[in-house]
C-alpha cells in the first residue's frame, strides 16, 4: 500500500487523497480558509502551506536512491505547497508547521498578508467566537502587524439578497461563497468583482442573491463577511447552547443544530450527516426557529362563550377531555394523528385511544406537488409522513376527512395546521367537540373547543422518519415550565445557563412554555379514564415501538445516536413518492 | 433585465467565430466583451447582461470578468479616454503635471467625462512605457509618449478633429544607431 510520511510519522493511504484532507482525517491540523471538502480546491488563500518532498528513484531499477546513512534521498519541492490541492503520491515526505520552522513562518507571513486590510473588528463582529480567521490567527498568526498605513475601505452592510448581508471589508476572498453558488446550489448568483485589494463577492448588477440555499454561504464563510440578515447582532456565539436536532419543515430530515439562549431558539444551522444533507440546509428550514418561540400555546385553553377561548387549569383540561370521551362511544371519536408530529407522539396517542376502544386512526398528508428539488427540498412538507404510516395511521384525503368529522361527536387533533394549510375550513370543525393537542396558536387551534399545549421538537427527544425511510431523533434544547437542564442529562448547558441564576436580568421565565410532552398528557388522561396505559420517557416509548412494530425493529436511541440515524428496512424512496 | 442594447448580425457572426475557437464557451467571454465594447463604447451592466445572454453564461461570471480588467469600461465613457500614467517613473517626470494640465484644459477631473461626451480622463497605473515617461494611452490604444503641455494641446486638437495621433515607435538606447 502507498505510504506517506507526515511530520516523521508513517501513514498508509489508498487512492489519490489530497494532502490537507488526509491530514485533517488523521486528527492533525494545518490552518486553511478556502478549502471545503465538498467543493473544488482553487488554492487561493495560500494558508495551508506545507513543505513537501518526494523520494528520488532510480529510473532504471525503480529503487529509491539512498544517502550514505542508508536514508532515502528526498527531492524537496522548491517552494511551499498548498496542501489542499496537493495530491498524495507514494513515498511523499511532508512537514507541517509542527516540525518545520520554515512552514510555521510561511503560514505566519501569509496570515499577516491576509490581515493587512482586515478590519479586525472582532468585538462587534458576528463571526467572533466561531471565526476560523480569529482562531487561526490566534494559533498560527503574527502577534502584531507591521502595516501602519490606512486600510483599504470597501462597502459595508451590502444586502446581497433578502437573507444575506455582506461586509466586504472582512472578506478574505476565499471564494467559498462563489463556489457554493456554482458547484452546490447551481444558481451562479455570486462572483468576485474587481481585483487586487479591491475585490469582494457580489451579485451581477440588478440581480439578487435569493438562492433558496443562500444562507449556507454564511456558514461556510470563514470570516464575518457574510452574515445572516435575520440573525446578525442577535447573540454572541458563546452565549448560546448548541443542541442536535432535525429539520421539521420538510420531508428530507435535514440534520440541524438548534442554538438557544435563555430558552429561546435563536438560529438553526445545518449539522453534518453524510447520508442526508451533508453540510447544507435550505434557507426556509432556518426560519422554523420562530415557531419554537413565537405564538406558543402556554397552558390549556377552552372555548367559553361564543368563540372566545379562555385559559384553564391542567386539571380542568384533562377532566373536560375525559368527560367528553365518556359521554360518547369510541366509534364516535375521530382520532387524527399528524405527519408533523414525531413517531413517539403519534404512537402514544394511538396506544391510549386503541386501549380505550378506538380502532380507526387517520392522518392527512401534507404534500405540495412540485415544491421539491433534487437537493434538500421535498414535495412532502411534513417531517414524519413515513413514521405515521408505519404506525398504522391511514392516509386520508380532505373529502374523506370532512365526512369523518361530520359524523364524529368528538375529534382529537394532533398538532397539524389543517385549517391553515387549507385541508379543512374552520366551519368543518364547528359541529363536533374538537380537542387539539398543539404547539402553536394557529387558525386551526383557534377553531377548536379545547386546546392542550404540547412540547415542540425543540423541547423533547423524539424521532421522525424522513422521505427515504431514515429514522432520526431530536434532543431537548429548550426548557418547559416542567423541565430543567440541570436535571435532564440530555440537555446541553451553555455558559449562561451554568453560571447564571434565575435572578439575572437576562433571564426571562416567560420563555419557558407551560406544556408537556404528549405521552405525559396521555398518562394523565389514561389514569383519569382508568386505563392501564403508562408511558415512560420517549426513549422507553421507542423501545416499546421497536419491540412491537416490525417496521421499527432494531431501532433505539443509542443506535440512532451512534449511527446518525437508522435506515428502516422495507422503506425506500419508491415507496415514499406515493 | 430589459435590455436596450442589441448586437448586430455581424457582431453575432463574429461572436460565433470566437466561440468556435474554444472547446468551451467560458473563454469566449473576454473577446466577446471586446466586441461589445467596440460596438457600444462600454460594457455597462446592461451590456454585461447582453453578453451573458448571447453566450448563455451566468451574468455573474461576465460581471466578474468585466470588473477584473480595467480596460473594460463599466460605465459610459467619452469617445476618447485619456489614461494618464501616474506611477513612479511618470510621476517623477511630471505625470501629475500632465494630468492636472489636462484636467484644467478640459474642465473635468480624473474619472470624469466632458459634457460633450468627447473626453474622459483617468489616472492609471504603469503602462509599461516608463522609458518614455510621462506618457498616456488613448482609449486602450495608441500610446503618446514624452508628454509636454504643447504635445497635449496638439493631441487634443487632433482628437477634436477625430484624428488619432500616430503610433510613435521609440527605439531603445541600444538600438539607436550611433553616428
Ligand atoms: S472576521 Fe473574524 S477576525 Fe475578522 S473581525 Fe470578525 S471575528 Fe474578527
Ligand atoms: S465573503 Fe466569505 S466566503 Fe465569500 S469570498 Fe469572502 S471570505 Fe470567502
Ligand atoms: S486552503 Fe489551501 S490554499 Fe486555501
Ligand atoms: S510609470 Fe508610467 S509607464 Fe511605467
Amino acid at each position: 500500500m502507498p505510504e506517506i510520511f507526515i511530520d516523521g510519522k508513517r501513514y498508509e493511504f489508498e487512492g489519490k487523497p489530497k494532502l490537507l484532507q488526509f491530514i485533517l482525517d488523521n486528527g492533525k491540523e494545518v490552518p486553511f480558509f478556502c478549502y471545503h471538502p465538498e467543493m473544488s480546491a482553487p488554492a487561493n488563500c495560500r494558508q495551508c502551506y506545507v513543505k513537501v518532498g518526494t523520494p528520488v528513484q532510480n529510473r532504471e531499477t525503480g529503487e529509491y536512491e539512498l544517502d550514505e546513512n542508508g536514508e532515502r534521498v528526498i527531492r524537496w519541492f522548491p517552494k511551499m505547497q498548498t496542501s489542499c490541492s496537493m495530491e498524495m503520491t507514494d513515498g511523499m515526505v511532508v512537514h507541517t508547521q509542527e516540525t518545520s520552522e520554515e512552514v510555521a513562518r510561511a503560514q505566519k507571513d501569509t496570515m499577516e498578508l491576509i490581515l493587512i486590510n482586515h478590519p479586525l473588528d472582532c468585538p462587534i463582529c458576528d463571526q467572533a467566537g466561531e471565526c476560523p480567521l480569529q482562531i487561526q490567527t490566534y494559533k498560527y498568526g503574527p502577534e502584531g502587524s507591521r502595516f501602519e498605513v490606512k486600510k483599504v475601505h470597501k462597502p459595508k452592510r451590502v444586502e446581497l439578497g433578502p437573507r444575506v448581508t455582506l461586509d466586504a471589508e472582512r472578506c478574505i476572498n476565499c471564494t467559498r461563497c462563489v463556489r457554493f453558488t456554482e458547484e452546490i446550489s447551481g444558481t451562479h448568483q455570486l462572483t468576485i468583482s474587481s481585483r487586487g485589494d479591491k475585490n469582494y463577492p457580489i451579485t451581477a448588477p440588478g440581480m439578487e442573491f435569493d438562492d433558496p440555499y443562500s444562507l449556507n454561504t454564511v456558514d461556510i464563510c470563514p470570516v464575518g463577511a457574510l452574515t445572516s440578515t435575520d440573525f446578525r447582532f442577535k447573540a454572541r456565539v458563546w452565549e448560546m447552547n448548541q443542541t442536535p436536532s432535525i429539520d421539521i419543515t420538510g420531508g428530507k430530515g435535514t440534520n440541524v443544530d438548534l442554538w438557544t439562549r435563555d430558552n429561546l431558539v435563536l438560529r438553526l444551522t445545518p449539522r453534518y450527516n453524510e447520508n442526508v444533507n451533508t453540510h447544507w440546509m435550505p434557507d426556509e428550514a432556518r426560519m422554523a426557529y420562530r415557531k419554537f418561540n413565537e405564538n406558543r400555546i402556554s397552558r390549556p385553553s377552552i372555548k367559553a362563550d361564543g368563540n372566545n377561548q379562555i385559559k384553564t387549569s391542567w386539571n380542568n383540561a384533562i377532566e373536560t377531555f375525559a368527560e367528553k370521551l365518556e359521554a360518547v362511544k369510541p366509534a364516535d371519536v375521530l382520532v387524527l394523528g399528524s405527519a408533523h408530529a414525531s413517531v413517539e407522539e403519534n404512537y402514544s396517542l394511538m396506544k391510549l385511544f386503541s386501549t380505550w376502544g378506538v380502532s380507526d386512526f387517520h392522518f392527512s398528508p401534507d404534500v405540495k406537488e412540485g415544491f421539491g428539488d433534487d437537493f434538500l427540498l421535498t414535495d412532502d412538507q411534513a417531517p414524519n409522513t413515513n413514521g405515521v404510516k408505519a404506525l398504522g395511521f391511514s392516509e386520508t384525503s380532505a373529502e374523506d376527512l370532512k365526512a369523518a368529522i361530520k359524523s364524529a361527536k368528538v375529534v382529537v387533533l394532533l398538532n397539524d395546521e389543517l385549517v391553515d394549510r387549507g385541508v379543512l375550513d374552520s366551519e368543518d370543525l364547528k359541529k363536533p367537540f374538537v380537542i387539539s393537542l398543539a404547539t402553536n396558536e394557529t387558525e386551526t387551534s383557534k377553531s377548536t373547543d379545547l386546546v392542550i399545549p404540547i412540547t415542540c421538537i425543540a423541547e423533547h427527544a423524539a424521532s421522525y422518519v424522513n422521505v427515504e425511510g431514515r429514522i432520526q431523533r431530536s434532543l431537548p434544547a429548550k426548557e418547559t415550565k416542567y423541565t430543567h437542564r440541570k436535571l435532564d442529562l440530555e440537555m446541553s448547558e451553555g455558559r449562561l445557563d451554568r453560571y447564571g441564576t434565575n435572578f439575572d436580568n437576562w433571564v426571562n421565565e416567560d420563555n419557558k412554555v407551560d406544556c408537556t410532552p404528549i405521552w405525559e398528557l396521555m398518562n394523565n388522561l389514561g389514569k383519569r379514564l382508568g386505563l392501564s396505559v403508562q408511558f415512560g420517557t420517549s426513549r422507553e416509548i421507542m423501545d416499546e415501538i421497536a419491540s412491537s412494530n416490525s417496521s421499527f425493529e432494531g431501532v433505539s436511541y443509542e443506535k440512532m445516536d451512534d449511527e446518525n440515524g437508522i435506515q428502516l428496512t422495507g422503506m425506500n424512496k419508491e415507496e415514499v413518492s406515493a | 433585465m430589459a435590455n436596450n442594447y442589441e448586437f448586430t448580425p455581424e457582431d453575432l457572426k463574429e461572436i460565433e467565430t470566437i466561440k468556435a475557437k474554444f472547446p468551451e464557451v467560458m473563454p469566449a467571454t473576454l473577446p466577446t466583451l471586446w466586441v461589445a465594447q467596440r460596438r457600444f463604447g462600454h460594457v455597462e451592466p446592461e451590456v454585461q447582461h447582453l453578453v451573458a445572454e448571447t453566450l448563455d453564461l451566468p451574468v455573474s461570471h461576465v460581471h466578474g470578468v468585466a470588473t477584473f480588467y480595467t480596460q473594460y469600461y463599466k460605465e459610459k465613457m467619452g469617445k476618447y479616454v485619456l489614461d494618464v500614467c501616474t506611477t513612479t517613473s511618470c510621476q517623477l517626470c511630471g505625470g501629475y503635471d500632465m494630468l492636472h494640465y489636462l484636467e484644467e484644459k478640459l474642465g473635468i477631473k480624473a474619472g470624469e467625462t466632458t459634457k460633450d461626451g468627447m473626453f474622459s480622463i483617468q489616472s492609471v497605473e504603469c503602462l509599461g512605457a516608463c522609458g518614455y515617461a510621462p506618457m498616456m494611452q488613448i482609449t486602450n490604444d495608441v500610446y503618446v509618449n514624452n508628454l509636454t503641455e504643447e504635445k497635449l494641446d496638439e493631441v487634443i486638437e487632433s482628437l477634436k478633429a477625430d484624428k488619432m495621433p500616430e503610433f510613435e515607435s521609440v527605439g531603445m538606447p541600444q538600438h539607436t544607431e550611433r553616428s
